[in-house]
């Protein structure tokens, strides 16, 4: 116990010497087209929790490929040679998020926060940059408030949101044929929004909901719900859930055991990762749609970037790795195209770009709400027998153009100013 | 009961104990100096709920193991105030303490007639129900989305530096810790102790013991209340994490970190706690829990004064040597066992 | 009909988890006054041992259904004898903390070697499918869930009421002061029920692995529930935790199906009125509450 204390306190008292000479300025050298001499990007996310693997430390890297590329890209022409990538572990708490935004903002004189997982870190780092008049690149979030009634001009989201994901997956579904559904949903905010959007998207696709149920969160036992759904009148063709995490390995077990597949009524699930078809098997999923923002093994230019990124990190990119190296790589640019990493300027100069990339496919950043929309894709996991590689579980059954795919920028309620 | 670990230490001499409050305070005015200001400020608001936490578990000898429902409450009740109303913060501040002490009230009416371990799991699981209540009630809390974008009125001053804004919140927490230190050395605060050291006794003696308790209680919620509504202030948002069980848990680990039954330990636990929280989120190490449970245990299986409770053994042992009659033995002696708390009679 | 029937056994086979869970934390309370808070992370371990053993060394459920509970009670029995036995002369708060500490260090390192992601855990071939139950049909695993808790929670009734350990443990759990003062040896006993409180744990965890999420946290929300449990039953009482149980598992699962809004704080407002109404549990007496 002793040497632990001691080694505790000699920590602490190191960090704090630390933290102190660092003293109390702002960032230095007004004058200058780069402040502080350098361009430094930052990863905040979750290096331990639930989204370490969707996420974590592999954007760190994948953020270092995208530094690397800039930079033998444009050689000595480079804005500036000088480019640092740092990250910090929010730990999936918004307090912990909130204060490292403004230490990575404030102290490491970080230009642009990037990821930052967990709707409520997520909302919390948006503020942080809107008072800081930082720029803030959330990918690892699905709440759709960021370009909604929470959004501001620092702030822009990448990747997927709620949205994307219900309205995605709802409409290509029930344009497929699948008109009837049964929607289960965890009784939370996320389930909530998704349900909502699932909705629409089916009535606006020609389909129709025959019912639908908030279940509790967490929940282990969802039988209720997958006892009810063939003795539904009409019996649905598919069953809409919206749970996630453990809760949506649960339902699937017992999707499995209680054999709908078998009377007729398909799986769509609302948020899953390629890392849960990963850990559980794609046999437990077979046959599951669901839509996904970038599939490593969609085309040759995926298959580019994921060989180089499992060079480095032996293990396939989820759309989160491949979303944050496109995020840094744009944002660089932006900076280069500005000439300098001054807010106000990168952010006009990324308004209304519009661009196509590995991750991003006929990419707008809409200047209206800050929601960067682009090409998704509808996917089905493929059963065990069809898998030939690592890794390789989708099979793109449609894609979904950018117009289609997210919220219209008027129906979020956003004002930047 | 807790109390083993608190009376063998003869209180500081005045002079001393002016010198610690003195220093004590320097060091509440000097840390955002010293260390990052958010974090100053989480330090300081950790402190005063750990320090009102203990209030129950050092000085009443009930471990509460949900007062996160308190601190939470009260965090999204200020964020509320402050977002609808546009008062200045510490009224909001206040109008979380005051619902949290509310909240205590039917809590606490439960809890309290239950003693000892049977008493920590039922705080545990009345907290975890306000959580669910949190997370359902969505209009109202932002469900997992948080409740955001709380602002920091106070006359019109820009409070946005959070350098200035610990300036700002500091006298709160003071102003708690200072109603804390007043409670202990009440009459009242007297007669918890006895109750603590022997419920029969003060039972027999006259003193009604579980209404004593239950105001114990909703003083420490309403303290807890106090910091978690200055928590919600000071980061500008409240989340379902204000209330969740490891919330709780965190109060606690700071608390026995620091010492049972010293206001001073639980300051010094949370600012460790805090630091240590701080420094993982770069250290590049990803084992938090790993850390934190290994050195919890520790502290309990062989440390369990806490790191002030040794400080004030290692300040006696000094003083007992110092002084003309021979030495105490040695600083770990009295800690030790005591038989079972036989089952009173009620 | 068939629909509250089902509905019903869905809240059994709930609530055969909050008894097994329950039955351990009951029987460890009553030999050594401890409340256990790693009773959940052990329950996660047990999951993983399962886990662990067809993945690593190819043994299926089957066997992990005798190995894992039997590894458990070495674990149990090496607790009690390096940690837990340092506390209890001490206020059972400190095995409370100690126990919460030995929870946080579990999780984390399951998690550090294992991840977050949930794993994956195969319904053993022979309960694969269903069985018809009369009025409806009922996947096989989930009745063999239900018949296993059922009657180990019996086996556990018997033993406590028809042999001389039950008699002894019984003793101890109910008239401590007055067990020893008979003269009757409580100590030899404390280890082996600690080990067997552990050991149902990791059983209720091999039980869980082919029907819920395998992973690191699978136990900490469940035994927040099973203390609300625990309280609603006396936590002194051996049979009221069992009967709570799945007492508790059956009604929220009718909650679910009648009033959905409540499902997750109908067990704690049952406990409430519990509290208000007998404060130490239905079937507890008042002297252990102190």
């Amino acid at each position: 116990m002793r040497t632990t204390t001691r080694a505790l306190s000699a920590a602490l008292a190191a960090s704090a010497l630390l933290l102190a000479a660092c003293g109390r300025g702002g960032p230095g050298g007004g004058d200058a087209k780069i402040s502080g001499d350098k361009i430094v990007l930052a990863v905040l996310n979750d290096q331990s929790g639930v989204y370490a693997d969707l996420s974590g430390k592999n954007s760190v890297e994948a953020v270092k490929m995208a530094v690397a590329d800039f930079k033998a890209k444009y050689g000595d022409k480079a804005v500036s040679s000088n480019i640092e990538v740092i990250s910090a572990d929010h730990q999936n708490k918004p307090d912990i998020a909130n204060s490292k935004a403004q230490e990575l903002y404030d102290r490491q004189q970080a230009d642009v926060i990037l990821d930052v997982p967990t709707s409520s870190a997520a909302l919390a780092v948006a503020n942080v940059a809107k008072a800081k008049k930082k720029l803030y690149v959330n990918i690892g979030a699905a709440t759709t408030e960021l370009t909604g009634k929470q959004c501001n001009k620092y702030t822009f989201h990448y990747a997927y949101d709620t949205y994307m994901l219900a309205h995605g997956t709802g409409s290509a579904v029930t344009k497929q044929g699948g008109k009837k559904w049964y929607i289960v949903y965890p009784d939370y905010a996320f389930g909530q929004d998704m349900q909502k959007s699932f909705t629409a998207a089916i009535g606006a696709s020609g389909g129709t909901v025959i019912a639908k149920d908030p279940t509790p969160f967490p929940n282990d036992n969802f039988s209720t719900f997958l006892l009810k759904a063939p003795s539904l009148k009409p019996k649905p063709d598919v069953l809409g859930t919206m749970q996630a995490g453990g809760d949506l390995v649960n339902l699937v077990k017992q999707y499995n055991e209680f054999k709908l597949r078998d009377q007729g009524i398909k799986l769509s699930v609302g948020l899953m990762f390629i890392t849960d078809i990963h850990s559980l098997g794609p046999d437990a999923f077979a046959g599951t749609t669901f839509t996904d923002a970038w599939y490593w093994n969609f085309d040759d230019r995926n298959r580019q970037w994921a060989d180089r990124f499992t060079a480095k990190t032996q293990t396939r990119p989820s759309f989160a790795h491949a979303a944050n190296y496109s995020a840094a790589m744009q944002y660089l640019e932006a900076v280069q195209r500005a000439g300098t990493d001054a807010s106000d300027d990168v952010v006009s100069e990324l308004e209304g770009y519009q661009y196509d990339d590995m991750f991003a496919r006929n990419a707008t950043i809409r200047a209206q709400d800050h929601r960067v929309i682009h090409d998704v894709y509808l996917a089905e996991v493929k059963p065990k027998s069809e898998v030939t590689t690592d890794w390789d579980y989708e099979k793109i059954l449609r894609t979904i153009p950018a117009a289609e795919a997210f919220r219209p920028a008027s129906a979020g309620g956003c004002s930047l100013s | 009961m807790i109390r083993m670990l608190l009376r063998h230490t003869e209180p500081a001499s005045r002079p001393v104990r002016s010198l610690l409050l003195a220093t004590g305070l320097l060091l509440a005015l000097a840390l955002p100096w010293l260390i990052y200001p958010p974090v100053a400020m989480d330090i300081a608001t950790w402190a005063l709920f750990a320090a009102a936490l203990d209030l129950l578990l050092g000085y009443t000898g009930l471990l509460s193991f949900g007062h996160a429902a308190f601190w939470g409450t009260a965090a999204y009740t200020a964020g509320l105030i402050a977002i609808h109303s546009g008062l200045p913060f510490p009224v909001a501040v206040l109008g979380g303490a005051a619902l949290a002490a509310a909240l205590a009230v039917p809590i606490g009416y439960l809890c309290v007639r239950n003693a000892g371990i049977y008493f920590a799991m039922v705080t545990l699981a009345f907290a975890q129900m306000i959580y669910f209540v949190a997370n359902q009630w969505r209009d109202l809390t932002g469900g997992e989305n948080g409740l955001q974008g709380i602002p920091r009125e106070l006359f019109g001053l820009d409070l946005s530096d959070p350098f200035v804004f610990y300036y700002a919140g500091l006298p709160i927490v003071l102003f708690g810790l200072f109603c804390l230190w007043r409670i202990v050395h009440s009459p009242f605060g007297h007669v918890l102790v006895a109750i603590r050291d022997n419920p029969a006794r003060a039972q027999a003696i006259g003193y009604p013991v579980e209404r004593y308790k239950l105001l114990a209680f909703v003083l420490s919620a309403a303290l807890s209340g106090l910091a978690g509504g200055l928590f919600a202030i000071s980061h500008g948002f409240a989340s379902l994490q204000e209330v969740y069980w490891t919330t709780s848990g965190k109060a606690v680990m700071m608390v026995v970190l620091g010492g049972i039954g010293t206001l001073w330990g639980s300051a010094l636990g949370a600012a460790l706690v805090v630091q240590l929280e701080d420094y993982l989120s770069t250290s590049g190490f990803d084992g938090i829990g790993l850390v934190t449970g290994t050195v919890f245990v520790l502290v309990v299986l062989l440390f369990r004064q806490g790191l002030w409770g040794a400080a004030r053994q290692v300040a006696a042992a000094v003083r007992a040597r110092r002084a003309p009659r021979p030495p105490t033995p040695a600083p770990r002696a009295p800690a030790e066992p005591m038989p079972a708390p036989s089952t009173l009679p009620r | 009909m068939s629909n509250f029937l089902q509905q019903c056994f869905n809240g059994l086979v709930s609530g055969s988890f909050y008894a097994l869970l329950a039955l351990g934390l009951a029987v460890i309370f009553g030999m050594l006054g401890v409340v256990n808070f790693a009773h959940g992370a052990l329950y996660m371990l047990g999951a993983f041992g399962a886990y662990v053993l067809l993945v690593e060394a190819g043994v299926p459920f089957w066997g992990a259904l005798v190995v894992v509970p039997a590894a458990l009670f070495v674990v149990g029995v090496v607790l009690e004898r390096t940690l837990i036995r340092r506390l209890t002369p001490l206020d059972p708060v400190y095995n409370f903390l100690l126990t919460f500490g030995l929870t946080l260090v579990l999780q984390d390192a399951v998690k550090r070697e294992y991840g977050v992601q949930s794993q994956p855990y195969p319904r053993p071939a022979e309960l694969s499918g269903s069985v018809s139950l009369g009025l409806f049909d009922y996947p096989a695993y989930q009745v063999f869930v239900l018949a296993v808790s059922v009657l180990l929670c019996a086996a556990v009734w018997v033993v406590l009421n028809r042999t001389r350990v039950g008699m002894v443990v019984r003793a101890a759990t109910e008239r401590p002061e007055l067990t020893r003062a008979l003269g009757v040896n409580v100590g030899r006993w404390v280890t082996p029920v600690f080990g067997f409180g552990v050991a149902l744990a990791g059983l209720a965890g091999v039980l869980a692995a082919p029907m819920r999420a395998v992973n690191p946290l699978m136990g900490a929300d469940l035994i927040i529930a099973v203390f609300a449990v625990v309280v609603i039953g006396g936590l002194g009482s051996v049979f009221g935790s069992v009967l709570a149980g799945f007492a508790i598992g059956l009604l929220q699962a009718l909650g679910n199906l009648y009033v959905p809004a409540l499902s997750q704080t109908l067990i704690f407002i049952i406990m409430a009125g519990v509290l208000l109404w007998r404060p130490a549990g239905l079937f507890g007496r008042e002297e252990a509450r102190t």
